[in-house]
């Protein structure tokens, strides 16, 4: 029964029917089932399989984003749950992320913080129009070992290289992995910045992630 | 080599094919640099950065800076090996010879100058006068100036004000025209003395991002003369306006030169229009301007970095009149240049002069009115509310970030259809296919869907007869290169899709919030107006069908042409229309996207067919 649940909750993950994958959730809360089994064997086996599908091609953004809010709506459930229970995701690594001052694009960001959570990550998302402060602040307060920027306007790239510089004076440079990406990013933009790496979508964020950590 | 071998030579000769323009490139300058001195009018589309492959060239002869990253990920080995280069990163090592591809270049293109006629009662701001002037003899010494105001007092005119480059010309012409003149007078201003009965004329002008409009208008008849067009002489610097804005905040001198470069554009179509209607710049005594409101910006010589970053916002919203002369535009010494107000950092005074011209904003009924471009401005008119949002939908549709995109100019597919499983395509121009425009694209996009070619998410459907893989990427062939206008296939790949997808999404998903936040359902839409470049040409079934814009009974719907353009010409001729764009901006609610809770709901749920 519980594992039929969890079944469905992944089915409608990759299915694309993000009401019902909160409506399971709630069910399987309410059923007794763990929180960390509901994210674990539930949402992010689907995650799972939808970021695969996306990289074998058969699946497309509008795929990955409506699967993505499905995550994110449960998550939203689930969160307080974890923080009463106090159980601790067991992360492969800590990553702040936020799109940069003055840019308000919050899609594209949003979704490498969910498939980066989906594989493993703790992510703290700062939320868009961040300034470096924030960014410096939640660093050091989190020890992530991983920061990712977001930039969707020619004019806000310039953003990420200030991050960049204030993590530098701020003198935890070597403590934290720098990963950039957005529409006008490109690798050349990422090296010129002094960024450790580039991500040209939400799956391959996943393995730059793991790569630069290893 | 241009210089002696023993040192450094200073600079290359770059030789553009086939237009056959030939400049010195300074040593380290790119080939889109030379292109740009040359005022050869390259694609940039992502302002230069290597990242749009828009700015595709060819080296015929000499040598190139070796391929950057970006030219090797955006060209491939393949066009690398025939010597394509991305001309905002090959730099000349020698004398080079390059060869343009027609899609690359963006002139000569359709341009977008027809919008409807609306009859509307002149009441200009000017007005004119016939006058006499007692002439000066040696019993009679007062000053020119004052000889005027005597005249200006018998018609009950107080105090007039005489501005400097008035003054200059004045002494002259009313000794040659013998001591009469028509006394053009804006509020309590002499600004210009004509010789008697001439006709006085305005310039109404439309900066979009990517063309200019010009319109030459009898201020006392109402009528419009002539029109012309051009490209906007900014687009070898980026092609959306934060391109653009980038630029200035990356180049000091950026602003001044796109200034300039505005104003001169914009005399060139002055003196055409002239020609065609044998009048005088001295006749136009009045001008309005729209533009969006980096545009506005940029032509009024603001600042527009603020409008780069968020929150976005204007340095002026407030209507505005600056004396031609100061920014160096060719109309009478003493005429104004009235701009209209801005509602919002995305939505401009073209946004406000196409609600003025299609009566939206004091419409009773429910009207729905977009212009799309780049940025769609989008207004709801309901129950005496005027809701107005804006858009980034981004260039697919001006053909950017599309694999075969261009604008629409000749060669450009600009119909599609599929029809039992064979593709139709017409051209402009009906010259061989050389890539598709904005229009091509959409019913490509809506014709795949209705074939099943692509699904509702978007996917295209390997198994279908008309698709194909080729080396792991899947595509969809509209032209094959033995029937097309160069060596290579014309295609739609699932990137085009994406794009397509993204565009017409954030479109949609406007449209819907303005709608809700209205409360008024889809059908309760009695009119649907759609006007801009794109929005004349685009044919209404493919939109509905790709789901940009809800499905409304097809007579529901009006392509209005340029309406900001025709916005412009009723500001210029009417007093009365010019006041009430105040009230316009005054009305509008305008809703931040931005911040909208709903957005991305809207967003994604629009992306799907
Ligand atoms: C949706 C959208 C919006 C929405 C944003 C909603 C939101 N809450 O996020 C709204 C409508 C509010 C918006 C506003 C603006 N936008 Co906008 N927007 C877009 C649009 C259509 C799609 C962006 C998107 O969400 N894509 C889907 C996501 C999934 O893709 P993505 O963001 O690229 O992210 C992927 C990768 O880039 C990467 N990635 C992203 N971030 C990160 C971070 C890391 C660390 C890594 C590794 C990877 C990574 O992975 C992601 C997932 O695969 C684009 C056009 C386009 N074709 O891209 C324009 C676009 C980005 N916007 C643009 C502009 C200019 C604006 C405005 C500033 C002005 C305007 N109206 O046009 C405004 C803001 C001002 C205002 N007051 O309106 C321009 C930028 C142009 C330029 N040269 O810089 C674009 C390109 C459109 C255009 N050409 O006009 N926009
Ligand atoms: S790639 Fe050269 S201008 Fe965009």
């Amino acid at each position: 029964m519980s594992e039929d649940l969890l079944a469905r909750i992944t089915e409608s993950i990759v299915g694309g029917e993000p009401e019902s994958v909160v409506a399971l959730t709630r069910k399987a809360l309410e059923s007794g089932l763990q929180p960390l089994e509901i994210i674990n064997q539930g949402l992010v086996a689907g995650m799972n399989i939808a970021g695969e599908r996306f990289t074998r091609g058969e699946f497309f953004l509008p795929h990955l984003l409506i699967a993505a809010k499905g995550m994110q709506g449960a998550m939203e459930l689930l969160e307080p749950e974890l923080g009463a229970r106090q159980q601790v995701h067991e992360a492969v690594g800590t990553v702040v992320i936020g799109t940069v001052l003055g840019d308000i694009h919050e899609i594209g960001k949003s979704l490498v913080g969910t498939m980066l959570s989906a594989n493993g990550f703790k992510v703290y998302d700062l939320g868009v129009d961040v300034p470096k402060e924030d960014f410096v602040a939640r660093v050091k307060e989190t020890g992530a070992d991983l920061l990712g920027l977001s930039a969707l306007l020619t004019t806000t790239m310039i953003g990420q290289r200030e991050v960049i510089e204030a993590i530098v004076q701020a003198g935890i440079r070597d403590q934290v992995k720098v990963i950039v990406g957005g529409a006008p990013v490109s690798q050349a933009w990422a090296d010129e910045i002094g960024a450790d790496a580039y991500a040209a979508n939400a799956m391959d964020a996943v393995e730059v992630a793991r790569r630069v950590l290893m | 080599m241009s210089k002696k071998s023993s040192s450094v030579p200073e600079y290359f000769h770059v030789d553009f094919e086939p237009i056959g323009r030939r400049v010195e490139n300074n040593a380290g300058k790119t080939l889109l640099a030379a292109a740009q001195t040359a005022g050869v009018q390259l694609v940039s589309l992502c302002g230069g950065v290597g990242s749009c492959n828009s700015c595709r060239v060819r080296l015929v002869s000499g040598e190139l800076s070796t391929p950057t990253r970006e030219e090797q990920d955006a060209l491939g080995a393949d066009d690398l090996a025939k010597g394509y280069r991305l001309a905002c990163q090959a730099i000349p090592l020698t004398d080079v010879k390059i060869d343009i591809p027609p899609e690359s270049l963006t002139a000569p293109q359709r341009l977008q100058i027809e919008g409807q006629e609306t009859f509307i009662e002149p009441d200009p701001v000017v007005t004119a006068f016939d006058v006499q002037l007692a002439p000066p003899t040696l019993d009679d010494l007062r000053s020119d100036v004052a000889r005027i105001r005597q005249v200006l007092d018998d018609l009950g005119i107080a105090c007039p004000v005489i501005r400097l480059p008035v003054l200059e010309g004045l002494s002259g012409r009313l000794r040659a025209q013998s001591w009469t003149a028509r006394l053009v007078l804006r509020g309590d201003e002499v600004i210009a003395g004509l010789p008697q009965d001439s006709d006085l004329l305005g310039l109404a002008v439309d900066v979009g991002t990517t063309k200019l409009a010009a319109y030459l208008v009898d201020l006392e008849k109402g009528n419009t003369l002539a029109k012309t067009g051009r490209m906007n002489p900014q687009i070898s610097y980026g092609e959306d306006v934060v391109s653009r804005i980038a630029y200035t905040i990356n180049n000091e001198e950026g602003r001044k030169l796109f200034q300039a470069k505005l104003v001169e554009a914009i005399n060139d179509m002055l003196a055409e229009l002239h020609n065609q209607t044998s009048t005088s710049s001295e006749q136009v005594v009045e001008a309005v301007v729209v533009g969006n409101t980096a545009m506005h910006h940029l032509f009024a010589g603001l600042p527009v970095r603020q409008l780069g970053e968020a929150p976005y916002v204007p340095a002026v919203a407030d209507p505005m009149d600056i004396p031609a002369s100061e920014i160096g535009l060719a109309l009478a010494p003493g005429a104004y240049v009235h701009l209209p107000p801005n509602i919002a950092g995305y939505v401009g005074a073209d946004h406000v002069a196409m609600l003025l011209a299609t009566d939206v904003w004091d419409s009773a009924r429910t009207v729905l009115a977009l212009d799309i471009g780049t940025n769609t401005e989008i207004s709801l008119a309901t129950g005496g509310r005027l809701l107005s949002c804006s858009c980034a939908s981004g260039p697919a549709f001006e053909g950017a970030h599309i694999h075969d995109g261009m604008r629409a100019a000749p060669g450009a597919i600009e119909r599609v259809q599929i029809v039992d499983g064979e593709v139709r395509v017409h051209t402009i121009g009906s010259q061989p296919a050389v890539g598709i425009c904005g229009s091509g694209i959409l019913d490509a996009i809506a014709e795949m869907v209705a074939a099943g070619v692509i699904d509702s998410r978007g996917k295209l459907q390997k198994d279908n007869p008309l698709v194909r893989e080729e080396d792991g990427v899947v595509e969809f062939l509209l032209m094959p290169a033995e029937s097309a206008g160069h060596e290579r296939d014309v295609i739609v790949t699932q990137k085009d899709v994406s794009e397509v997808q993204l565009a017409k999404g954030a479109i949609r998903a406007g449209i819907e919030i303005l709608l809700e936040a209205a409360g008024v359902a889809h059908d309760a839409i009695e009119e649907f107006i759609v006007a801009g470049a794109f929005g004349t040409y685009l044919d209404i079934r493919s939109a509905v069908r790709v789901g940009m814009f809800p499905t409304l009974p097809v007579d529901r719907f009006r392509q209005v042409g340029n309406a900001a353009g025709t916005g412009a010409r009723q500001m210029l001729i009417s007093a009365e229309r010019r006041q009430a764009t105040a009230e316009i901006v005054r009305r509008v609610e305008y809703i931040e996207l931005t911040t909208h809770p709903n957005f991305t709901n809207e967003f994604i749920k629009a992306m799907s067919f």
